[in-house]
């Protein structure tokens, strides 16, 4: 079974203790700008902070892309060789979302690995923004939204005999239903 | 540097040994070295800035908004690191607002990220020939001036500095147009909406032509025993999400105490006036958590994450987004001016972020102008037609307005307390200042050791020195005067520590977090094993280093005393209605404060003391 880091960035405070674990784990040093993760925070239109991570992604841009062959996969996980690779930084513009990172102390650019199947900054989010979960449960979040949002619509039109008419939905808001 | 000297060192991390020196005048930009004594001394922080000052005092006098005054920026050797928000960040420089020693920390990540450009403190004097921003790439300085800056808000500025450098990533901190026309408490802002609120750090960068710094960093942070910091922190970081407050703080940050503190009946209300607001509700954590937030925001490395974003979605307001309110700000634009739309608050919140200004102090002066306008203090033409009556809300935002652009009525109250009570000076009786830093949002009638607190803050009527209400509500009123002075000598003690550290302090208020680790921390970091108290002395020998730098400027006992309203006008309502502070309780509570700081009774600090900060540490 695959195993995913999903990330949910309605929940991400920005905070960055995600990017200093994995600094200190994949480097051995507190640097936030040699992490695999990195939060990307916009403001004020839109306001969005996200965590920007591999997503790992079975056809694979990056793999693609190289030239050398120096990115592999193993279980669904990929990787630089930092051996083969000969850091032309494909791979970091090939990437569609910007998870391949570059520090100019590092000689070849660096992705996340998911460390060796225990994320570390899953663990250390105190906002639980990243999730670590089997592949098959990804989107479960998402259609539940949608289910909801959809409950929370407030009026649907309709037409009965040529008429039409508005239907209204209890507003049921999150807090309250659970009352 | 010579490897050798290096590897000589005790302090092992925590440092680069670098002060970036900037001076326009001179146009030069040059590294000085600090030795270890230095760093074990001072530590960082306003730790720094304050010993910076000194020595630059020896040189000269200094007009706080004179090319000569010299504004220090130093986060602090754990700033940055893994550890349970260490993204705060000091601005030391004579303040504007006060003519004394000032400082105000900023949270945010500016402070982690000068430090990953390898600085531990940028230290800026002289005035820029044009309007110009600072850019510190990994230690690399360059002034650029960019005309477009010009009158441009703070978070605007922030936009368009990001797209001169083309990079999403950096750091800046940047005035608005308040600070450009040097209103006396303009604050620095960075990330959208964090503050270096206090003590007008906006109108010193304005009054240099320095509309912003920007910064990029990607060194490694220095640390003695990673593993060791590692195994520290996670522990800490675990222990406060186990915290049972922890959720609820994450959901209503700073915003949860406006409940509280109008319960104790100490809310700033009609000027100071009252400690109860009688529509608290509709201004508190719920009605935000219920009408407003959007998002959560945090600084650097903290989980408690208490910035709330809030945006309004429908009335006239519409469409205001701001990374706020906090408490403080709440109150001075809520309670205190009788304002009981959460909206309007919103949109002031805003409109001083923009514009760079102090939120405490604006909420303070206009409080003041409405008690006058109500007591027939000022005349409709002092007040130049403004309806400036409680909760007032058009007049409230005109008037922030007039203050950053200094039109008209804007320009005297741009003056601070100060300017206000020479125009007017009928109106000194109702203004709270202390040292003439407008005090914050909680009141001091009830509490003697929040009055003491106050008034021998190093920066004025401010209560991030000594936060000790709610202990003294707690402990109840007949504590003795000498246990009073001992909190807030404490408080005076480990607070600053923070800020010399480069910490927040709140996960120690607000979650009780044993501030032991922080000696653990600082132990791991510099390879020094270090107890707490080690480390606070330095913190209270800092405190005669500030009051040394005051008394330069003339301050005494004179000067130690809290607003007069404490002393003369009880509440009408509330718990503590009917409560006034007895004088001679103050003076004697003063007494014992300076005979345990080991001051003087005129209080002063001794020729030996003084002597002990005229060691040279800093080298070209």
């Amino acid at each position: 079974m695959s195993w995913k880091l999903a990330v949910v960035p309605e929940r991400c405070s920005g905070c960055k203790i995600c990017e200093l674990v994995c600094s200190i784990h994949r480097f051995g040093v507190n640097n936030p700008k040699k992490s695999a993760i990195r939060v990307m925070v916009v403001y004020p239109h839109p306001i969005i902070r996200m965590p920007i991570v591999c997503r790992q992604c079975k056809v694979a841009k990056c793999m693609e892309n190289c030239p050398t062959g120096a990115i592999t996969t193993k279980d669904g996980v990929y990787d630089i060789d930092n051996e083969k690779c000969i850091s032309c930084q494909q791979c970091v513009i090939s990437c569609p979302f910007g998870a391949v990172f570059l520090h100019e102390e590092i000689e070849t650019p660096f992705k996340c690995n998911l460390c060796n199947g225990n994320p570390r900054c899953v663990a250390a989010c105190p906002k639980n923004a990243l999730l670590f979960l089997p592949e098959h449960v990804l989107g479960q979040a998402q259609r539940m939204t949608s289910v909801l949002k959809y409950g929370h619509m407030k009026e649907v039109e309709y037409v009965e005999k040529g008429e039409r008419k508005v239907l209204r939905y209890a507003d049921i808001e999150k807090g309250k239903a659970e009352d | 540097m010579p490897t050798s000297k290096r590897e000589k060192r005790k302090i092992k991390g925590g440092y680069f040994w670098k002060i970036l020196w900037v001076d326009f005048d001179r146009g030069e930009a040059k590294p000085l070295e600090f030795d270890e004594a230095f760093a074990s001394k001072y530590i960082g922080g306003r730790g720094f800035g304050a010993k910076l000052l000194w020595d630059h005092l020896q040189k000269q006098r200094i007009d706080p908004l004179g090319p000569e005054n010299l504004l220090v920026i130093s986060p602090g050797p754990l700033a940055g690191l893994y550890l349970p928000a260490s993204g705060k960040t000091s601005f030391i420089s004579i303040s504007p607002e006060t003519g004394i020693y000032g400082d105000s920390s900023m949270g945010g990540s500016f402070g982690t990220e000068l430090r990953q450009a390898g600085i531990d403190a940028l230290a800026i004097t002289g005035k820029a020939r044009a309007l110009s921003y600072l850019w510190v790439d990994n230690g690399e300085v360059k002034v650029i001036s960019n005309e477009k800056l010009k009158g441009k808000g703070s978070l605007e500025s922030e936009g368009i500095i990001k797209e001169d450098l083309k990079d999403e990533h950096i750091k800046i901190a940047t005035i608005g147009p308040a600070g450009e026309h040097g209103v006396r408490f303009a604050c620095v802002t960075s990330d959208w909406g964090r503050n270096s609120g206090r003590t007008g750090m906006g109108a010193i960068m304005g009054s240099k032509n320095l509309k912003a710094i920007a910064v990029r960093g990607s060194k490694d942070l220095p640390v003695f025993n990673l593993p060791r910091l590692q195994k520290a922190s996670e522990a800490s970081f675990r222990s406060l999400r186990e915290n049972k407050n922890f959720a609820f703080w994450q959901e209503q940050g700073l915003m949860s105490v406006i409940d509280y503190v109008n319960e104790a009946g100490v809310m700033p209300t009609y000027n100071f006036r009252e400690g109860v607001f009688e529509h608290a509700k509709k201004i508190n954590g719920y009605e935000m958590l219920s009408k407003y937030k959007i998002g959560d925001t945090s600084c650097f490395a903290c989980p408690m994450a208490c910035g709330n974003v809030c945006l309004v979605k429908e009335g006239k307001y519409r469409g205001t987004v701001v990374e706020g309110p906090e408490y403080e700000t709440a109150c001075m634009f809520g309670p205190n001016i009788g304002v009981q739309n959460f909206a309007a608050i919103l949109k002031a919140n805003q409109l001083c972020d923009e514009l760079g200004i102090d939120t405490i102090t604006a909420g303070n002066l206009i409080g003041v102008l409405m008690e006058a306008q109500e007591t027939g203090l000022l005349s409709e033409k002092d007040l130049e037609g403004l309806n400036l009556k409680w909760g007032e809300e058009e007049a409230i935002l005109e008037t922030v307005q007039r203050i950053a652009h200094r039109k008209g009525i804007g320009n005297i109250l741009a003056e601070g307390s100060f300017g206000v009570i020479k125009q007017w000076p009928q109106l000194k009786p109702i203004i709270s200042q202390v040292k003439g830093l407008e005090q914050s949002a909680y009141d001091a009638r009830i509490a003697i050791s929040m009055a003491l607190g106050y008034a021998t803050s190093d920066i004025g009527a401010h209560h991030a020195r000594a936060w000790t209400i709610a202990k003294e509500l707690e402990m109840g009123m007949d504590w003795p005067l000498e246990k009073k002075a001992d909190l807030v000598i404490y408080h005076q003690t480990l607070r600053p520590l923070f800020d010399m550290l480069g910490v927040c302090r709140l996960p120690w208020i607000e979650l009780g977090f044993d501030e032991h680790q922080y000696a653990e921390f600082y132990s791991a970091v510099t390879g020094i094993e270090t107890t707490l108290n080690e480390l606070l002395q330095r913190s209270k020998d800092l405190y005669d280093l500030t009051r040394a730098i005051n008394m330069k400027f003339g301050i005494s006992r004179k000067d130690d005393y809290p607003p007069e309203r404490v002393f003369n006008l009880p509440m009408t309502e509330g718990p503590h209605a009917g409560k006034i502070l007895k004088r001679e309780d103050y003076e004697a509570i003063l007494d014992i404060y300076y005979q345990k700081r080991g001051w003087t009774q005129d209080g002063q600090v001794d020729e030996k003391k003084m002597a002990s900060f005229h060691d040279s540490l800093v080298t070209t």
